[in-house]
């Protein structure tokens, strides 16, 4: 099953209206596939105007803003992003361009305008931060379904509770997680990360979520890292969805030279 | 009052030890309440500057006192970085994680850190250093050689030579060190390989010596007691008799620390000292009247006339030398340092409570003898003493009465020469130096600063004066910052340094495509924040908010010290200091100082500038009582004298041997004070009641250096022998008691037996003249008037300053009851003296 953190990005943007469930509880593979089919297939493009406040165990609070875009490429799970930084002021014009390949490392690139240098990001694994923020940059790209075993560990009236435990164990950073899903929306409420000695140590959840364009959104997300006490709040504002982006967008040179036709400065 | 104490003793013997039964069970019901405190850092009171801003440091960084656990391959070629060490170090850093009480989240490993890499195609990689053990000696050396580039690694995680690796096990408690070290050990003990494993840090030498001081001391104070037993016995000849002072000594302790429990102080590594601190004081007092009773009871007709004469003789001299000891160490009351306070505090009360046990408990006990038993007990008169002991004896009075000039002249030889050894004293102190050479702390000390830059760490927190926003964005700063730690390197007191500069110039570095090691800090604000950002896309992005606030108003240095000594800290500060004022900053910077290095510098100083001034308190103190115990300013000033060469001696020899004036150091200064002062109180006490009957020094002489001589001696060696076995103890304070205990009682026996009767021969009329019949006492002389007003004026004007500096807690309020009791003591002694008189 996708996690929580896809819907933040890529599938919060794109989120469809709720599917019922047929007679009996599916599987939970099934279910998984349909969260996730909810989650990445749904429109074709979007964008929204993204706002995280990171607060660390001290409560000190530091605020990233970045707009978003995100194209679906053909039929296939291929997608692209387009990450642009607001704020802080200090970093503004920096940005990111994710092509994401199912199955395959994504490729990155990164613009730093005061260096004017453009960058590939190599990628080793995918569970790093993002931005210095409770996100990791698998809650953005996606984590592939294939990569974990999913077994349907129980649940309550409202949710579905998937254990997902990878294959590769070598390759992450946690022993297992658990996503709870809506019954009714498929929408993945809350995703808990369990470490190599079994303890809780990062949670997901959807706070807020709201229809638009006929779309069910997340629109606030919320990370927390429970062994540095931190948490990152992510709201989702200006949110459109079919807007019409073009490919052409995604490509090296709009990061020397943002497509202000779609990013609100 | 006394005949009445003594005769109420003798009367009712079962009563006294009935009444001091009840009170010990309750003493000893005090101790299920006891609460132990072995950090050192408690010397200093809580609200002190420097505790708060390190707790507030530790908390605005998030960092953590740490212990250091070193792994050391000199065998394999390639050091640790061989395949199966770097399993090891794998599986152990993982493993140390799960230990409660370790941060695991902040542990610093190479399987815990990222790393940053970029080349020259334009593409920049964050890795973890060691996500999984590597299989082939490739990879091995692939980890070393990025290990080696990171500024925030090298010399920190990974030694020079590629010899030694070290994790940071950081803790949430330094009271959990000594524990979590324990478990580590366990981990380490069970990896069988090539490469040896260390543990060191601060917080582990101060928690592991908390702990080890309390086994020395249940090990030390016990085999202290069966010796002095054994020496007893063979000089008094009586089991029961010598068991005594033990009985009385142990009792006392139990009392004392049971009263320090009872009124809900912790037990910390000062007051685990107070057992070892009051048996030779408690034993010095009853072999005093032991000795005594020995001496002449065959001169009396049964034991209870006998010890009557004996307790009136020595009432005075044993009130006094429990007063002055009381006074020596109660003035520790007046250190700014709270654990200090209590132990002066308890060591006085306990001593007067020796007093007191002494007064009852000896009359006491002989009522209760049988005095069949005591047949073989007591000299026999009728014979002349010969000996060993005599003959050394009769030599040393030769030699102070009859050429005291020689002894004079050469009792300021000694001095003089003396005072270039004081001279020589280096004030300096490291707890973990408190650990003998042997001791596994100081091996794996020496063993990883070798290989590293340092497992001392120091943080030194910097602002900016007027901005509090973003000002370590600036460039200009982050170079100015890089110069500092440059300039440090340089002068090698630091072994490394860590900053927000060098995260900044690694991240560009590798942005331009690595492997320049040339520290350079990107040109523009924007361009630092841009990198910062991009640093904050790694696996530990947290890291960053180590050494900088996330508003960038504050930064904060690591500094790593190849050795705690204070004075290496205190160079770096000076350093530290020098190099602000000659390279102004480019914007007005303000900075603190932090870490347990610093802490222990701060309360290290404080302790012994503390304990110095103490010193002279107590000096002033007990010259009063001097002066007031023999009734002449002069006679007092004298009587000091033999004391005051005891400890300018001493404390020259750590000067000439090398020994840094420590924390033991100083607070032994407060026990020599106390018991060097008994043996010339004794001797002076007693030379003037041989004089009142035998009207001239040199027979009153004669007479001292029979049962009152022997006496001392067997006091100085009763005690110096006890404490000998303390030289094998594996921690440095013990053997430094041992040192001054030997020492204490080898000089201040000569100083007594040889300066002090040389002192009289030269002027026998300023000690004995009121004693001469048709002489009488001059009302005024002014001369001693004048001495008299300027030692009140110098005590009055200490006790001021002292309690001014001093604030006022729980402490300060028993000081000055016992003040009070004091003065009270001093008040009826007098009395009991003007009708002695």
């Amino acid at each position: 099953m996708k996690k929580v953190l896809c819907i933040v990005f890529g599938c919060g943007l794109l989120l469809g209206t709720a599917v019922r469930v047929e007679a009996g509880d599916p599987t939970a593979e099934e279910i998984v596939r349909k969260a996730n089919r909810i989650a990445y297939y749904q429109g074709k493009d979007g964008r929204a105007r993204v706002e995280m406040t990171v607060t660390d165990a001290q409560g000190r609070a530091r605020q990233r803003v970045m707009s978003i875009l995100r194209l679906d490429i053909g039929d296939d799970a291929e997608q692209k992003y387009y990450v642009y930084f607001h704020r802080p002021t200090d970093v503004k014009g920096m940005a990111y361009i994710v092509w994401k390949h199912p199955g395959l490392d994504d490729d990155r690139w990164l613009y730093l305008p005061a260096l004017d240098l453009v960058r590939r990001i190599a990628a080793s694994d995918k569970r790093s931060s993002f931005a210095g923020t409770n996100f990791l940059y698998e809650d953005i790209s996606g984590r592939g379904l294939a990569l974990d075993t999913h077994e349907l560990a129980g649940g309550d009236d409202k949710t579905y509770e998937i254990k997902n435990t990878p294959k590769d164990k070598g390759t992450v950073e946690f022993s297992y997680y658990v996503t709870r899903i809506n019954k009714d929306s498929f929408v993945p409420v809350m995703a808990e990360y369990y470490d190599k000695n079994g303890k809780l140590y990062r949670r997901m959840e959807a706070v807020e979520t709201k229809e638009i364009q006929g779309y069910l959104t997340i629109t606030k997300m919320k990370a927390t890292d429970l062994n540095a006490s931190s948490s990152t709040i992510a709201i989702f504002d200006n949110v459109e969805y079919d807007i019409g982006l073009e490919e052409d967008v995604f490509s090296e040179r709009y990061l020397r030279k943002p497509p202000f036709q779609w990013i609100k400065d | 009052m006394l005949d009445r104490m003594v005769a109420f003793a003798l009367k009712k013997p079962k009563i006294v030890f009935l009444i001091a039964g009840i009170l010990t069970v309750a003493a000893l019901a005090q101790f299920l309440r006891i609460r132990i405190d072995t950090d050192p850092e408690n010397m200093l009171p809580e609200n002190e500057f420097v505790r708060r801003f390190h707790q507030e440091v530790k908390k605005e960084f998030a960092l953590y006192d740490y212990i250091v656990v070193g792994v050391v391959n000199e065998s394999h070629p390639e050091g640790v970085f061989n395949p199966q060490t770097l399993e090891h170090v794998y599986d152990l850093t993982r493993e140390i994680g799960r230990i409660e009480g370790v941060i695991a989240y902040d542990m610093i490993s190479l399987s815990t850190k990222d790393d940053v890499q970029g080349d020259e195609a334009g593409s920049v990689r964050f890795q973890w250093l060691m996500h999984a053990p590597p299989y082939t000696e490739t990879e091995a050396r692939w980890i070393r050689s990025r290990a080696m580039d990171n500024p925030m690694f090298y010399n920190t995680l990974v030694s020079e030579d590629g010899r030694a690796l070290a994790i940071y096990v950081p803790i949430k408690e330094k009271k959990l060190s000594y524990a979590i070290a324990g478990k580590i050990g366990g981990l380490t003990q069970a990896m069988a390989g090539e490469e040896q494993y260390y543990m060191t840090g601060l917080p582990l030498a101060e928690d592991a010596f908390g702990h080890e001081m309390f086994v020395q001391m249940g090990v030390s104070a016990p085999a202290a007691m069966i010796v002095i037993f054994l020496l007893m016995w063979f000089f008094f000849k009586n089991a029961r008799l010598v068991v005594l002072p033990l009985l009385m000594a142990a009792d006392v302790v139990i009392l004392t620390m049971g009263l320090m429990v009872g009124l809900g102080f912790p037990i910390h590594i000062m007051s685990s000292m107070i057992p070892i601190f009051l048996l030779p004081i408690c034993v010095l007092d009853s072999i005093h009247l032991l000795s005594d009773f020995y001496e002449e009871y065959r001169l009396f007709p049964n034991k209870e006339e006998a010890i009557r004469h004996v307790m009136r003789k020595l009432f005075l001299p044993n009130l006094f030398t429990s007063l002055t000891t009381v006074a020596g160490f109660f003035s520790l009351s007046f250190a700014p340092i709270p654990p200090v306070q209590v132990f002066g505090i308890f060591v006085a009360i306990g001593v007067a409570l020796a007093w007191l046990t002494t007064v009852l408990f000896i009359p006491a006990y002989v009522a209760l003898m049988d005095a069949s038993r005591m047949a073989s007990f007591g000299v026999d008169h009728k014979e002349d003493p010969t000996g060993l002991e005599h003959i050394i004896l009769e030599q040393v009075r030769r030699l102070a009465v009859e050429r005291w000039k020689l002894v004079l002249a050469g009792t300021v030889l000694v001095v003089v020469v003396s005072v270039f050894g004081l001279l020589r004293i280096k004030v300096n102190d490291n707890p973990t130096k408190w650990f003998s050479p042997g001791h596994p702390i100081r091996v794996a000390d020496a063993v990883l600063n070798r290989h590293f830059g340092g497992t001392y760490g120091a943080y030194l927190v910097l602002q900016s004066q007027d901005e509090t926003e973003e000002v370590f964005l600036d460039p200009a700063l982050l170079n100015y910052v890089r110069d500092l730690q440059e300039d440090l390197l340089r002068r090698g007191s630091v072994g490394k340094s860590t900053s927000l500069s060098d995260i900044t110039s690694k991240v560009y570095d590798e942005l331009l495509g690595g492997g320049k090691k040339n520290r350079v800090i990107p040109p523009t604000k924007e361009a630092v924040a841009q990198c910062l950002l991009l640093f904050q896309n790694s696996h530990k992005p947290d890291d960053l908010w180590h050494f900088v606030t996330p508003d960038y108003g504050k930064a904060n240095l690591w500094l790593q010290l190849k050795s705690g000594d204070n004075r290496d800290m205190a160079k770096v500060v000076k350093q530290v200091e020098a190099f602000l004022t000659e390279h102004p900053a480019p914007r007005p910077l303000a900075y603190h100082w932090s870490g347990l290095t610093y802490i222990n510098m701060v309360w290290q100083d404080k302790m012994v500038v503390g304990m110095f001034v103490n010193f002279l308190g107590s000096f002033l103190i007990v010259l009063l009582m001097m002066v007031i115990l023999f009734r002449s300013p002069l006679v007092g000033l004298l009587s000091m004298i033999p004391m005051t060469v005891t400890i300018i001696f001493i404390y020259s020899m750590l000067g000439f041997l090398g020994k840094e004036y420590d924390m033991p150091v100083a607070v032994l200064s407060a026990l020599t004070l106390g018991l060097s002062i008994d043996y010339a109180i004794h001797f002076i006490e007693r030379s003037r009641q041989a004089y009142k009957t035998k009207l001239n020094w040199p027979d009153a002489a004669r007479e001292m250096f029979g049962p009152p001589a022997r006496a001392l001696v067997r006091n100085a060696l009763v005690i110096s022998i006890a404490f000998s076995p303390l030289f094998l103890s594996s921690l440095v304070p013990y053997k430094t008691v041992g040192f001054f205990m030997l020492m204490i009682m080898i000089v201040s026996s000569i100083g007594t037996l040889l300066v002090l009767p040389a002192i009289i021969s030269a002027a026998p009329r300023v000690v004995f003249g009121h004693l001469d019949p048709g002489k009488k006492i001059s009302r005024c002389a002014c001369g001693q008037c004048m001495l008299l007003a300027a030692m009140l004026a110098a005590a009055v004007l200490y006790v001021l300053l002292g309690y001014s500096v001093t604030r006022w807690n729980v402490a300060t309020v028993i000081a000055v009851m016992v003040v009070a009791v004091l003065g009270g003591a001093c008040f009826i002694a007098g009395r009991i003296r003007n009708r002695a008189v």
